[in-house]
């Protein structure tokens, strides 16, 4: 069997067009029913943002798929001209599309390396295709390998490690003053649209409850709506800093909010344990010089962006790792394929061989009866043995080189050979 | 026996290998090595139960109750090396458990007394007349120290934590901790846990103070385990007036909580009124 992808990604096809070649849920569908009508291999779509790849495994016996049949394909199914779509299509076949897949998987060819959506993507697209009876051996036991690999790179490597958003970076912080979030104020001052992710991941934290404040009470009211908190009135935002733990601050004002001496002055009233501000606005809206690292820590935009950097430079030194892992599973999911797939066959040539060296010598002793001793008997036993070994060998190191070779149809050719040479039931 | 072969080398090569594989834990992680050094704390904990058990070292000798002392901890270092496996947990409890163990080998093995069982060797005071209440003022005073231990820890790593905090710095995988909140809490129960048991303690040995000089034992207010007793009561009286009545916290908290552990030092190395000294 072969496999084969064909596909866009991020790499060298613009969005617009990627938007364009994405799949829904019905076109999906549509897709993978009409791949294996038309072309009658498996196949398995992998549609995200980012690319659009068709991962299919055909018998070698078949004319191979390629860009250009894919392409117009694909052209019909989005209504792209397939001039348009052809140029943009890369091909990787065998060995190269297993390790494709295996890369994909393992995030190594994701536009942030490392990030953990690209796995749940690949499995995603892989159920699709299982619930629509469109992949097969093959794919089956590709996708099952892909996320094996995945997992194993992350747990290898440091290519997942830390956090790579703005908004997680900020948790991550959060977490290290707090450990626990349900007796927690978060208070959100201003209504820009920069802190709402971050908003989004506190709230996850399950705190106690969410104060909002904006100069103008009516944002104050529509972001409190938003995020189940309560609104506060924007004069009564020292009172607010006095309670809360956890400070979210993306306003747009042009200078400081708050100033060391305001802050000074409001921090001495808290009973409280430490508190976290999160200034993400642009200018910032706290005073640096508050940050202490234990009773009041502050990070801002400048903050959250350089631990985001940081990791990205710390995924890359672990990238060489990564492939080298992939490298070594893709050889072994190939050379563990050709054991299947051949298995059969050279196990059926064995037992065929088996049986009729047995009958043989059979026959020869009962002739024989009374003029062999023992070791006569093992010698004549041994000699046959080794015919039949030397006889096997040429056929099966045959059919292994020819299957690492990879000619196009070569295994197969060979294969359907030794079936009828040799006259194999199937 | 068979287990009066253990020696207090045994269980001190444990915890010393254990702590060595947390160390090279931080420069390059690896799963097995967690694993090795936690089944080489797990050895080291059981030749070190086995010791106490099979050798008795009196608990009011500084050797035997810097022993127990260590023993109560390395039970805190397996605890929590099960719970927070992915915190660098050993590195920080490690070196103090294996601290002790070294720290009891300078007061030299005292003569446990052949014949009786590990128990009463492990609770024998030189006057029987007092036996309960020494036992009782020993185990209470072990106890504390336990609580200033716990504490030592937990501000060694809350001062680490709030410095990378200040520094902005995210934290290593390597060597990842609990929160400053989650700190803050162990240091403050370890505190309040301590502190009763620490006064009742010294109390009891205040009220047995009048015995001690009649029988020659102690020489009174000014004998160094008194005085030293004292000191790290008022440490502690000064900790917690300061955290309950004057609400510092954080690292203030966590400094002073600091100063507590040499004098915990200082209070075992004194000898007790006992064979051979104690808490």
């Amino acid at each position: 069997m072969r496999v084969i992808v064909i596909g866009c990604s991020f790499r060298r096809t613009p969005v617009a067009l990627r938007e364009r070649l994405a799949f829904d849920a019905a076109k999906l569908t549509t897709a993978l029913d009409e791949l294996g009508a038309r072309y009658g291999c498996e196949a398995v779509i992998l549609s995200t943002c980012n690319r659009v790849e068709l991962y299919l495994a055909q018998e070698a016996t078949q004319p191979p798929l390629d860009a250009v049949m894919i392409a117009e394909f694909l052209s019909e199914i989005h209504r792209v001209p397939s001039q348009e779509v052809q140029p943009h299509l890369y091909e990787r076949q065998q060995q190269e599309a297993v390790r494709h897949l295996f890369r994909v998987a393992a995030s190594l060819d994701s536009l942030i390396v490392g990030e953990g959506q690209i796995a749940g993507q690949v499995k995603q697209a892989y159920e699709t295709a299982q619930a629509r009876s469109s992949a097969g051996p093959l794919l089956h036991a590709l996708f099952q390998n892909a996320r094996l690999v995945a997992k194993r790179v992350r747990r290898e490597t440091g290519i997942a490690r830390g956090h790579v958003s703005v908004s997680s970076v900020a948790v991550d912080y959060v977490r290290q003053v707090f450990d626990h979030f349900h007796d927690k104020t978060i208070l959100v001052i201003g209504a820009g649209k920069m802190g709402e992710l971050t908003l989004r991941h506190l709230r996850h934290l399950h705190p106690l409850r969410i104060l909002v404040t904006n100069r103008s009470p009516e944002k104050a009211n529509a972001v409190a709506q938003g995020c189940a908190g309560i609104p506060v009135p924007w004069d009564a935002l020292d009172d607010a800093l006095s309670q809360a733990d956890i400070v979210l601050s993306t306003t747009g004002a042009p200078e400081p909010i708050m100033s060391r001496s305001r802050f000074n002055k409001l921090i001495s009233r808290r009973a409280g344990g430490p508190i976290v501000i999160l200034d993400i606005a642009v200018p910032r809206d706290f005073d640096p010089d508050i940050h202490d690292g234990d009773r009041t820590c502050l990070f801002n935009i400048d903050d959250l962006t350089r631990i985001r950097e940081q990791t990205l430079r710390e995924r890359q030194q672990h990238i060489a790792p990564a492939e080298a892992i992939v490298e070594q599973e893709a050889a072994k999911f190939l050379k563990n394929w050709t054991r299947r797939r051949n298995g059969p066959i050279i196990a059926r040539l064995n037992s065929d061989l088996e049986a009729k060296r047995q009958a043989i010598v059979r026959q020869l002793f009962s002739r024989l009866n009374g003029q062999l001793g023992e070791a006569d008997r093992k010698y004549i036993e041994g000699a046959f043995r080794l015919l039949q070994n030397q006889f096997l060998h040429g056929p099966i190191s045959a059919l292994t080189e020819e299957t690492h070779a990879d000619t196009p149809g070569g295994s197969h050719t060979l294969l359907e050979a030794l079936r009828k040479l040799f006259r194999l039931q199937e | 026996m068979p287990f009066d072969r253990i020696t207090l080398f045994c269980f001190q090569a444990s915890y010393a290998v254990a702590l060595a594989l947390e160390l090279v834990q931080l420069l390059q992680p690896r799963p097995v090595q967690r694993l090795l050094s936690l089944g080489f704390g797990w050895a080291g904990f059981l030749a070190h139960t086995l010791y106490l058990v099979a050798q008795g070292p009196p608990l009011a000798s500084q050797y035997g109750s810097t022993l127990f002392l260590a023993w109560i901890l390395a039970i805190f270092y397996l605890y929590g090396s099960m719970h927070h496996k992915k915190l660098a947990w050993g590195v920080f409890v490690l070196p103090l458990v294996f601290g002790l163990t070294s720290f009891a080998t300078l007061f030299g093995k005292p003569d446990f007394g052949a014949g009786d069982s590990w128990w009463e060797r492990f609770f024998a005071v030189q006057s029987e007349k007092m036996q309960p209440w020494l036992v009782l003022h020993v185990a209470l005073l072990l106890l504390a120290s336990v609580g200033v231990c716990v504490g030592f820890l937990a501000s060694v790593m809350y001062l680490i934590q709030a410095q990378r905090l200040k520094a902005k710095n995210m934290p290593d995988p390597r060597m990842q901790m609990l929160s400053l909140e989650r700190l803050e809490a162990m240091n403050r129960r370890a505190l309040n846990l301590a502190f009763p048991l620490l006064t009742i303690g010294m109390l009891i040995g205040l009220a047995l103070m009048r015995q001690g000089m009649q029988s020659g034992l102690i020489e009174g207010w000014t004998d160094p385990r008194v005085l030293s007793a004292l000191g790290l009561w008022l440490v502690f009286a000064i900790l917690l007036y300061l955290r309950y009545g004057f609400h510092v916290r954080g690292k203030r908290v966590a400094l002073l909580t600091l100063v507590a552990f040499p004098l915990l030092l200082l209070t075992l190395a004194t000898a007790h009124m006992s064979t051979g000294g104690g808490p």
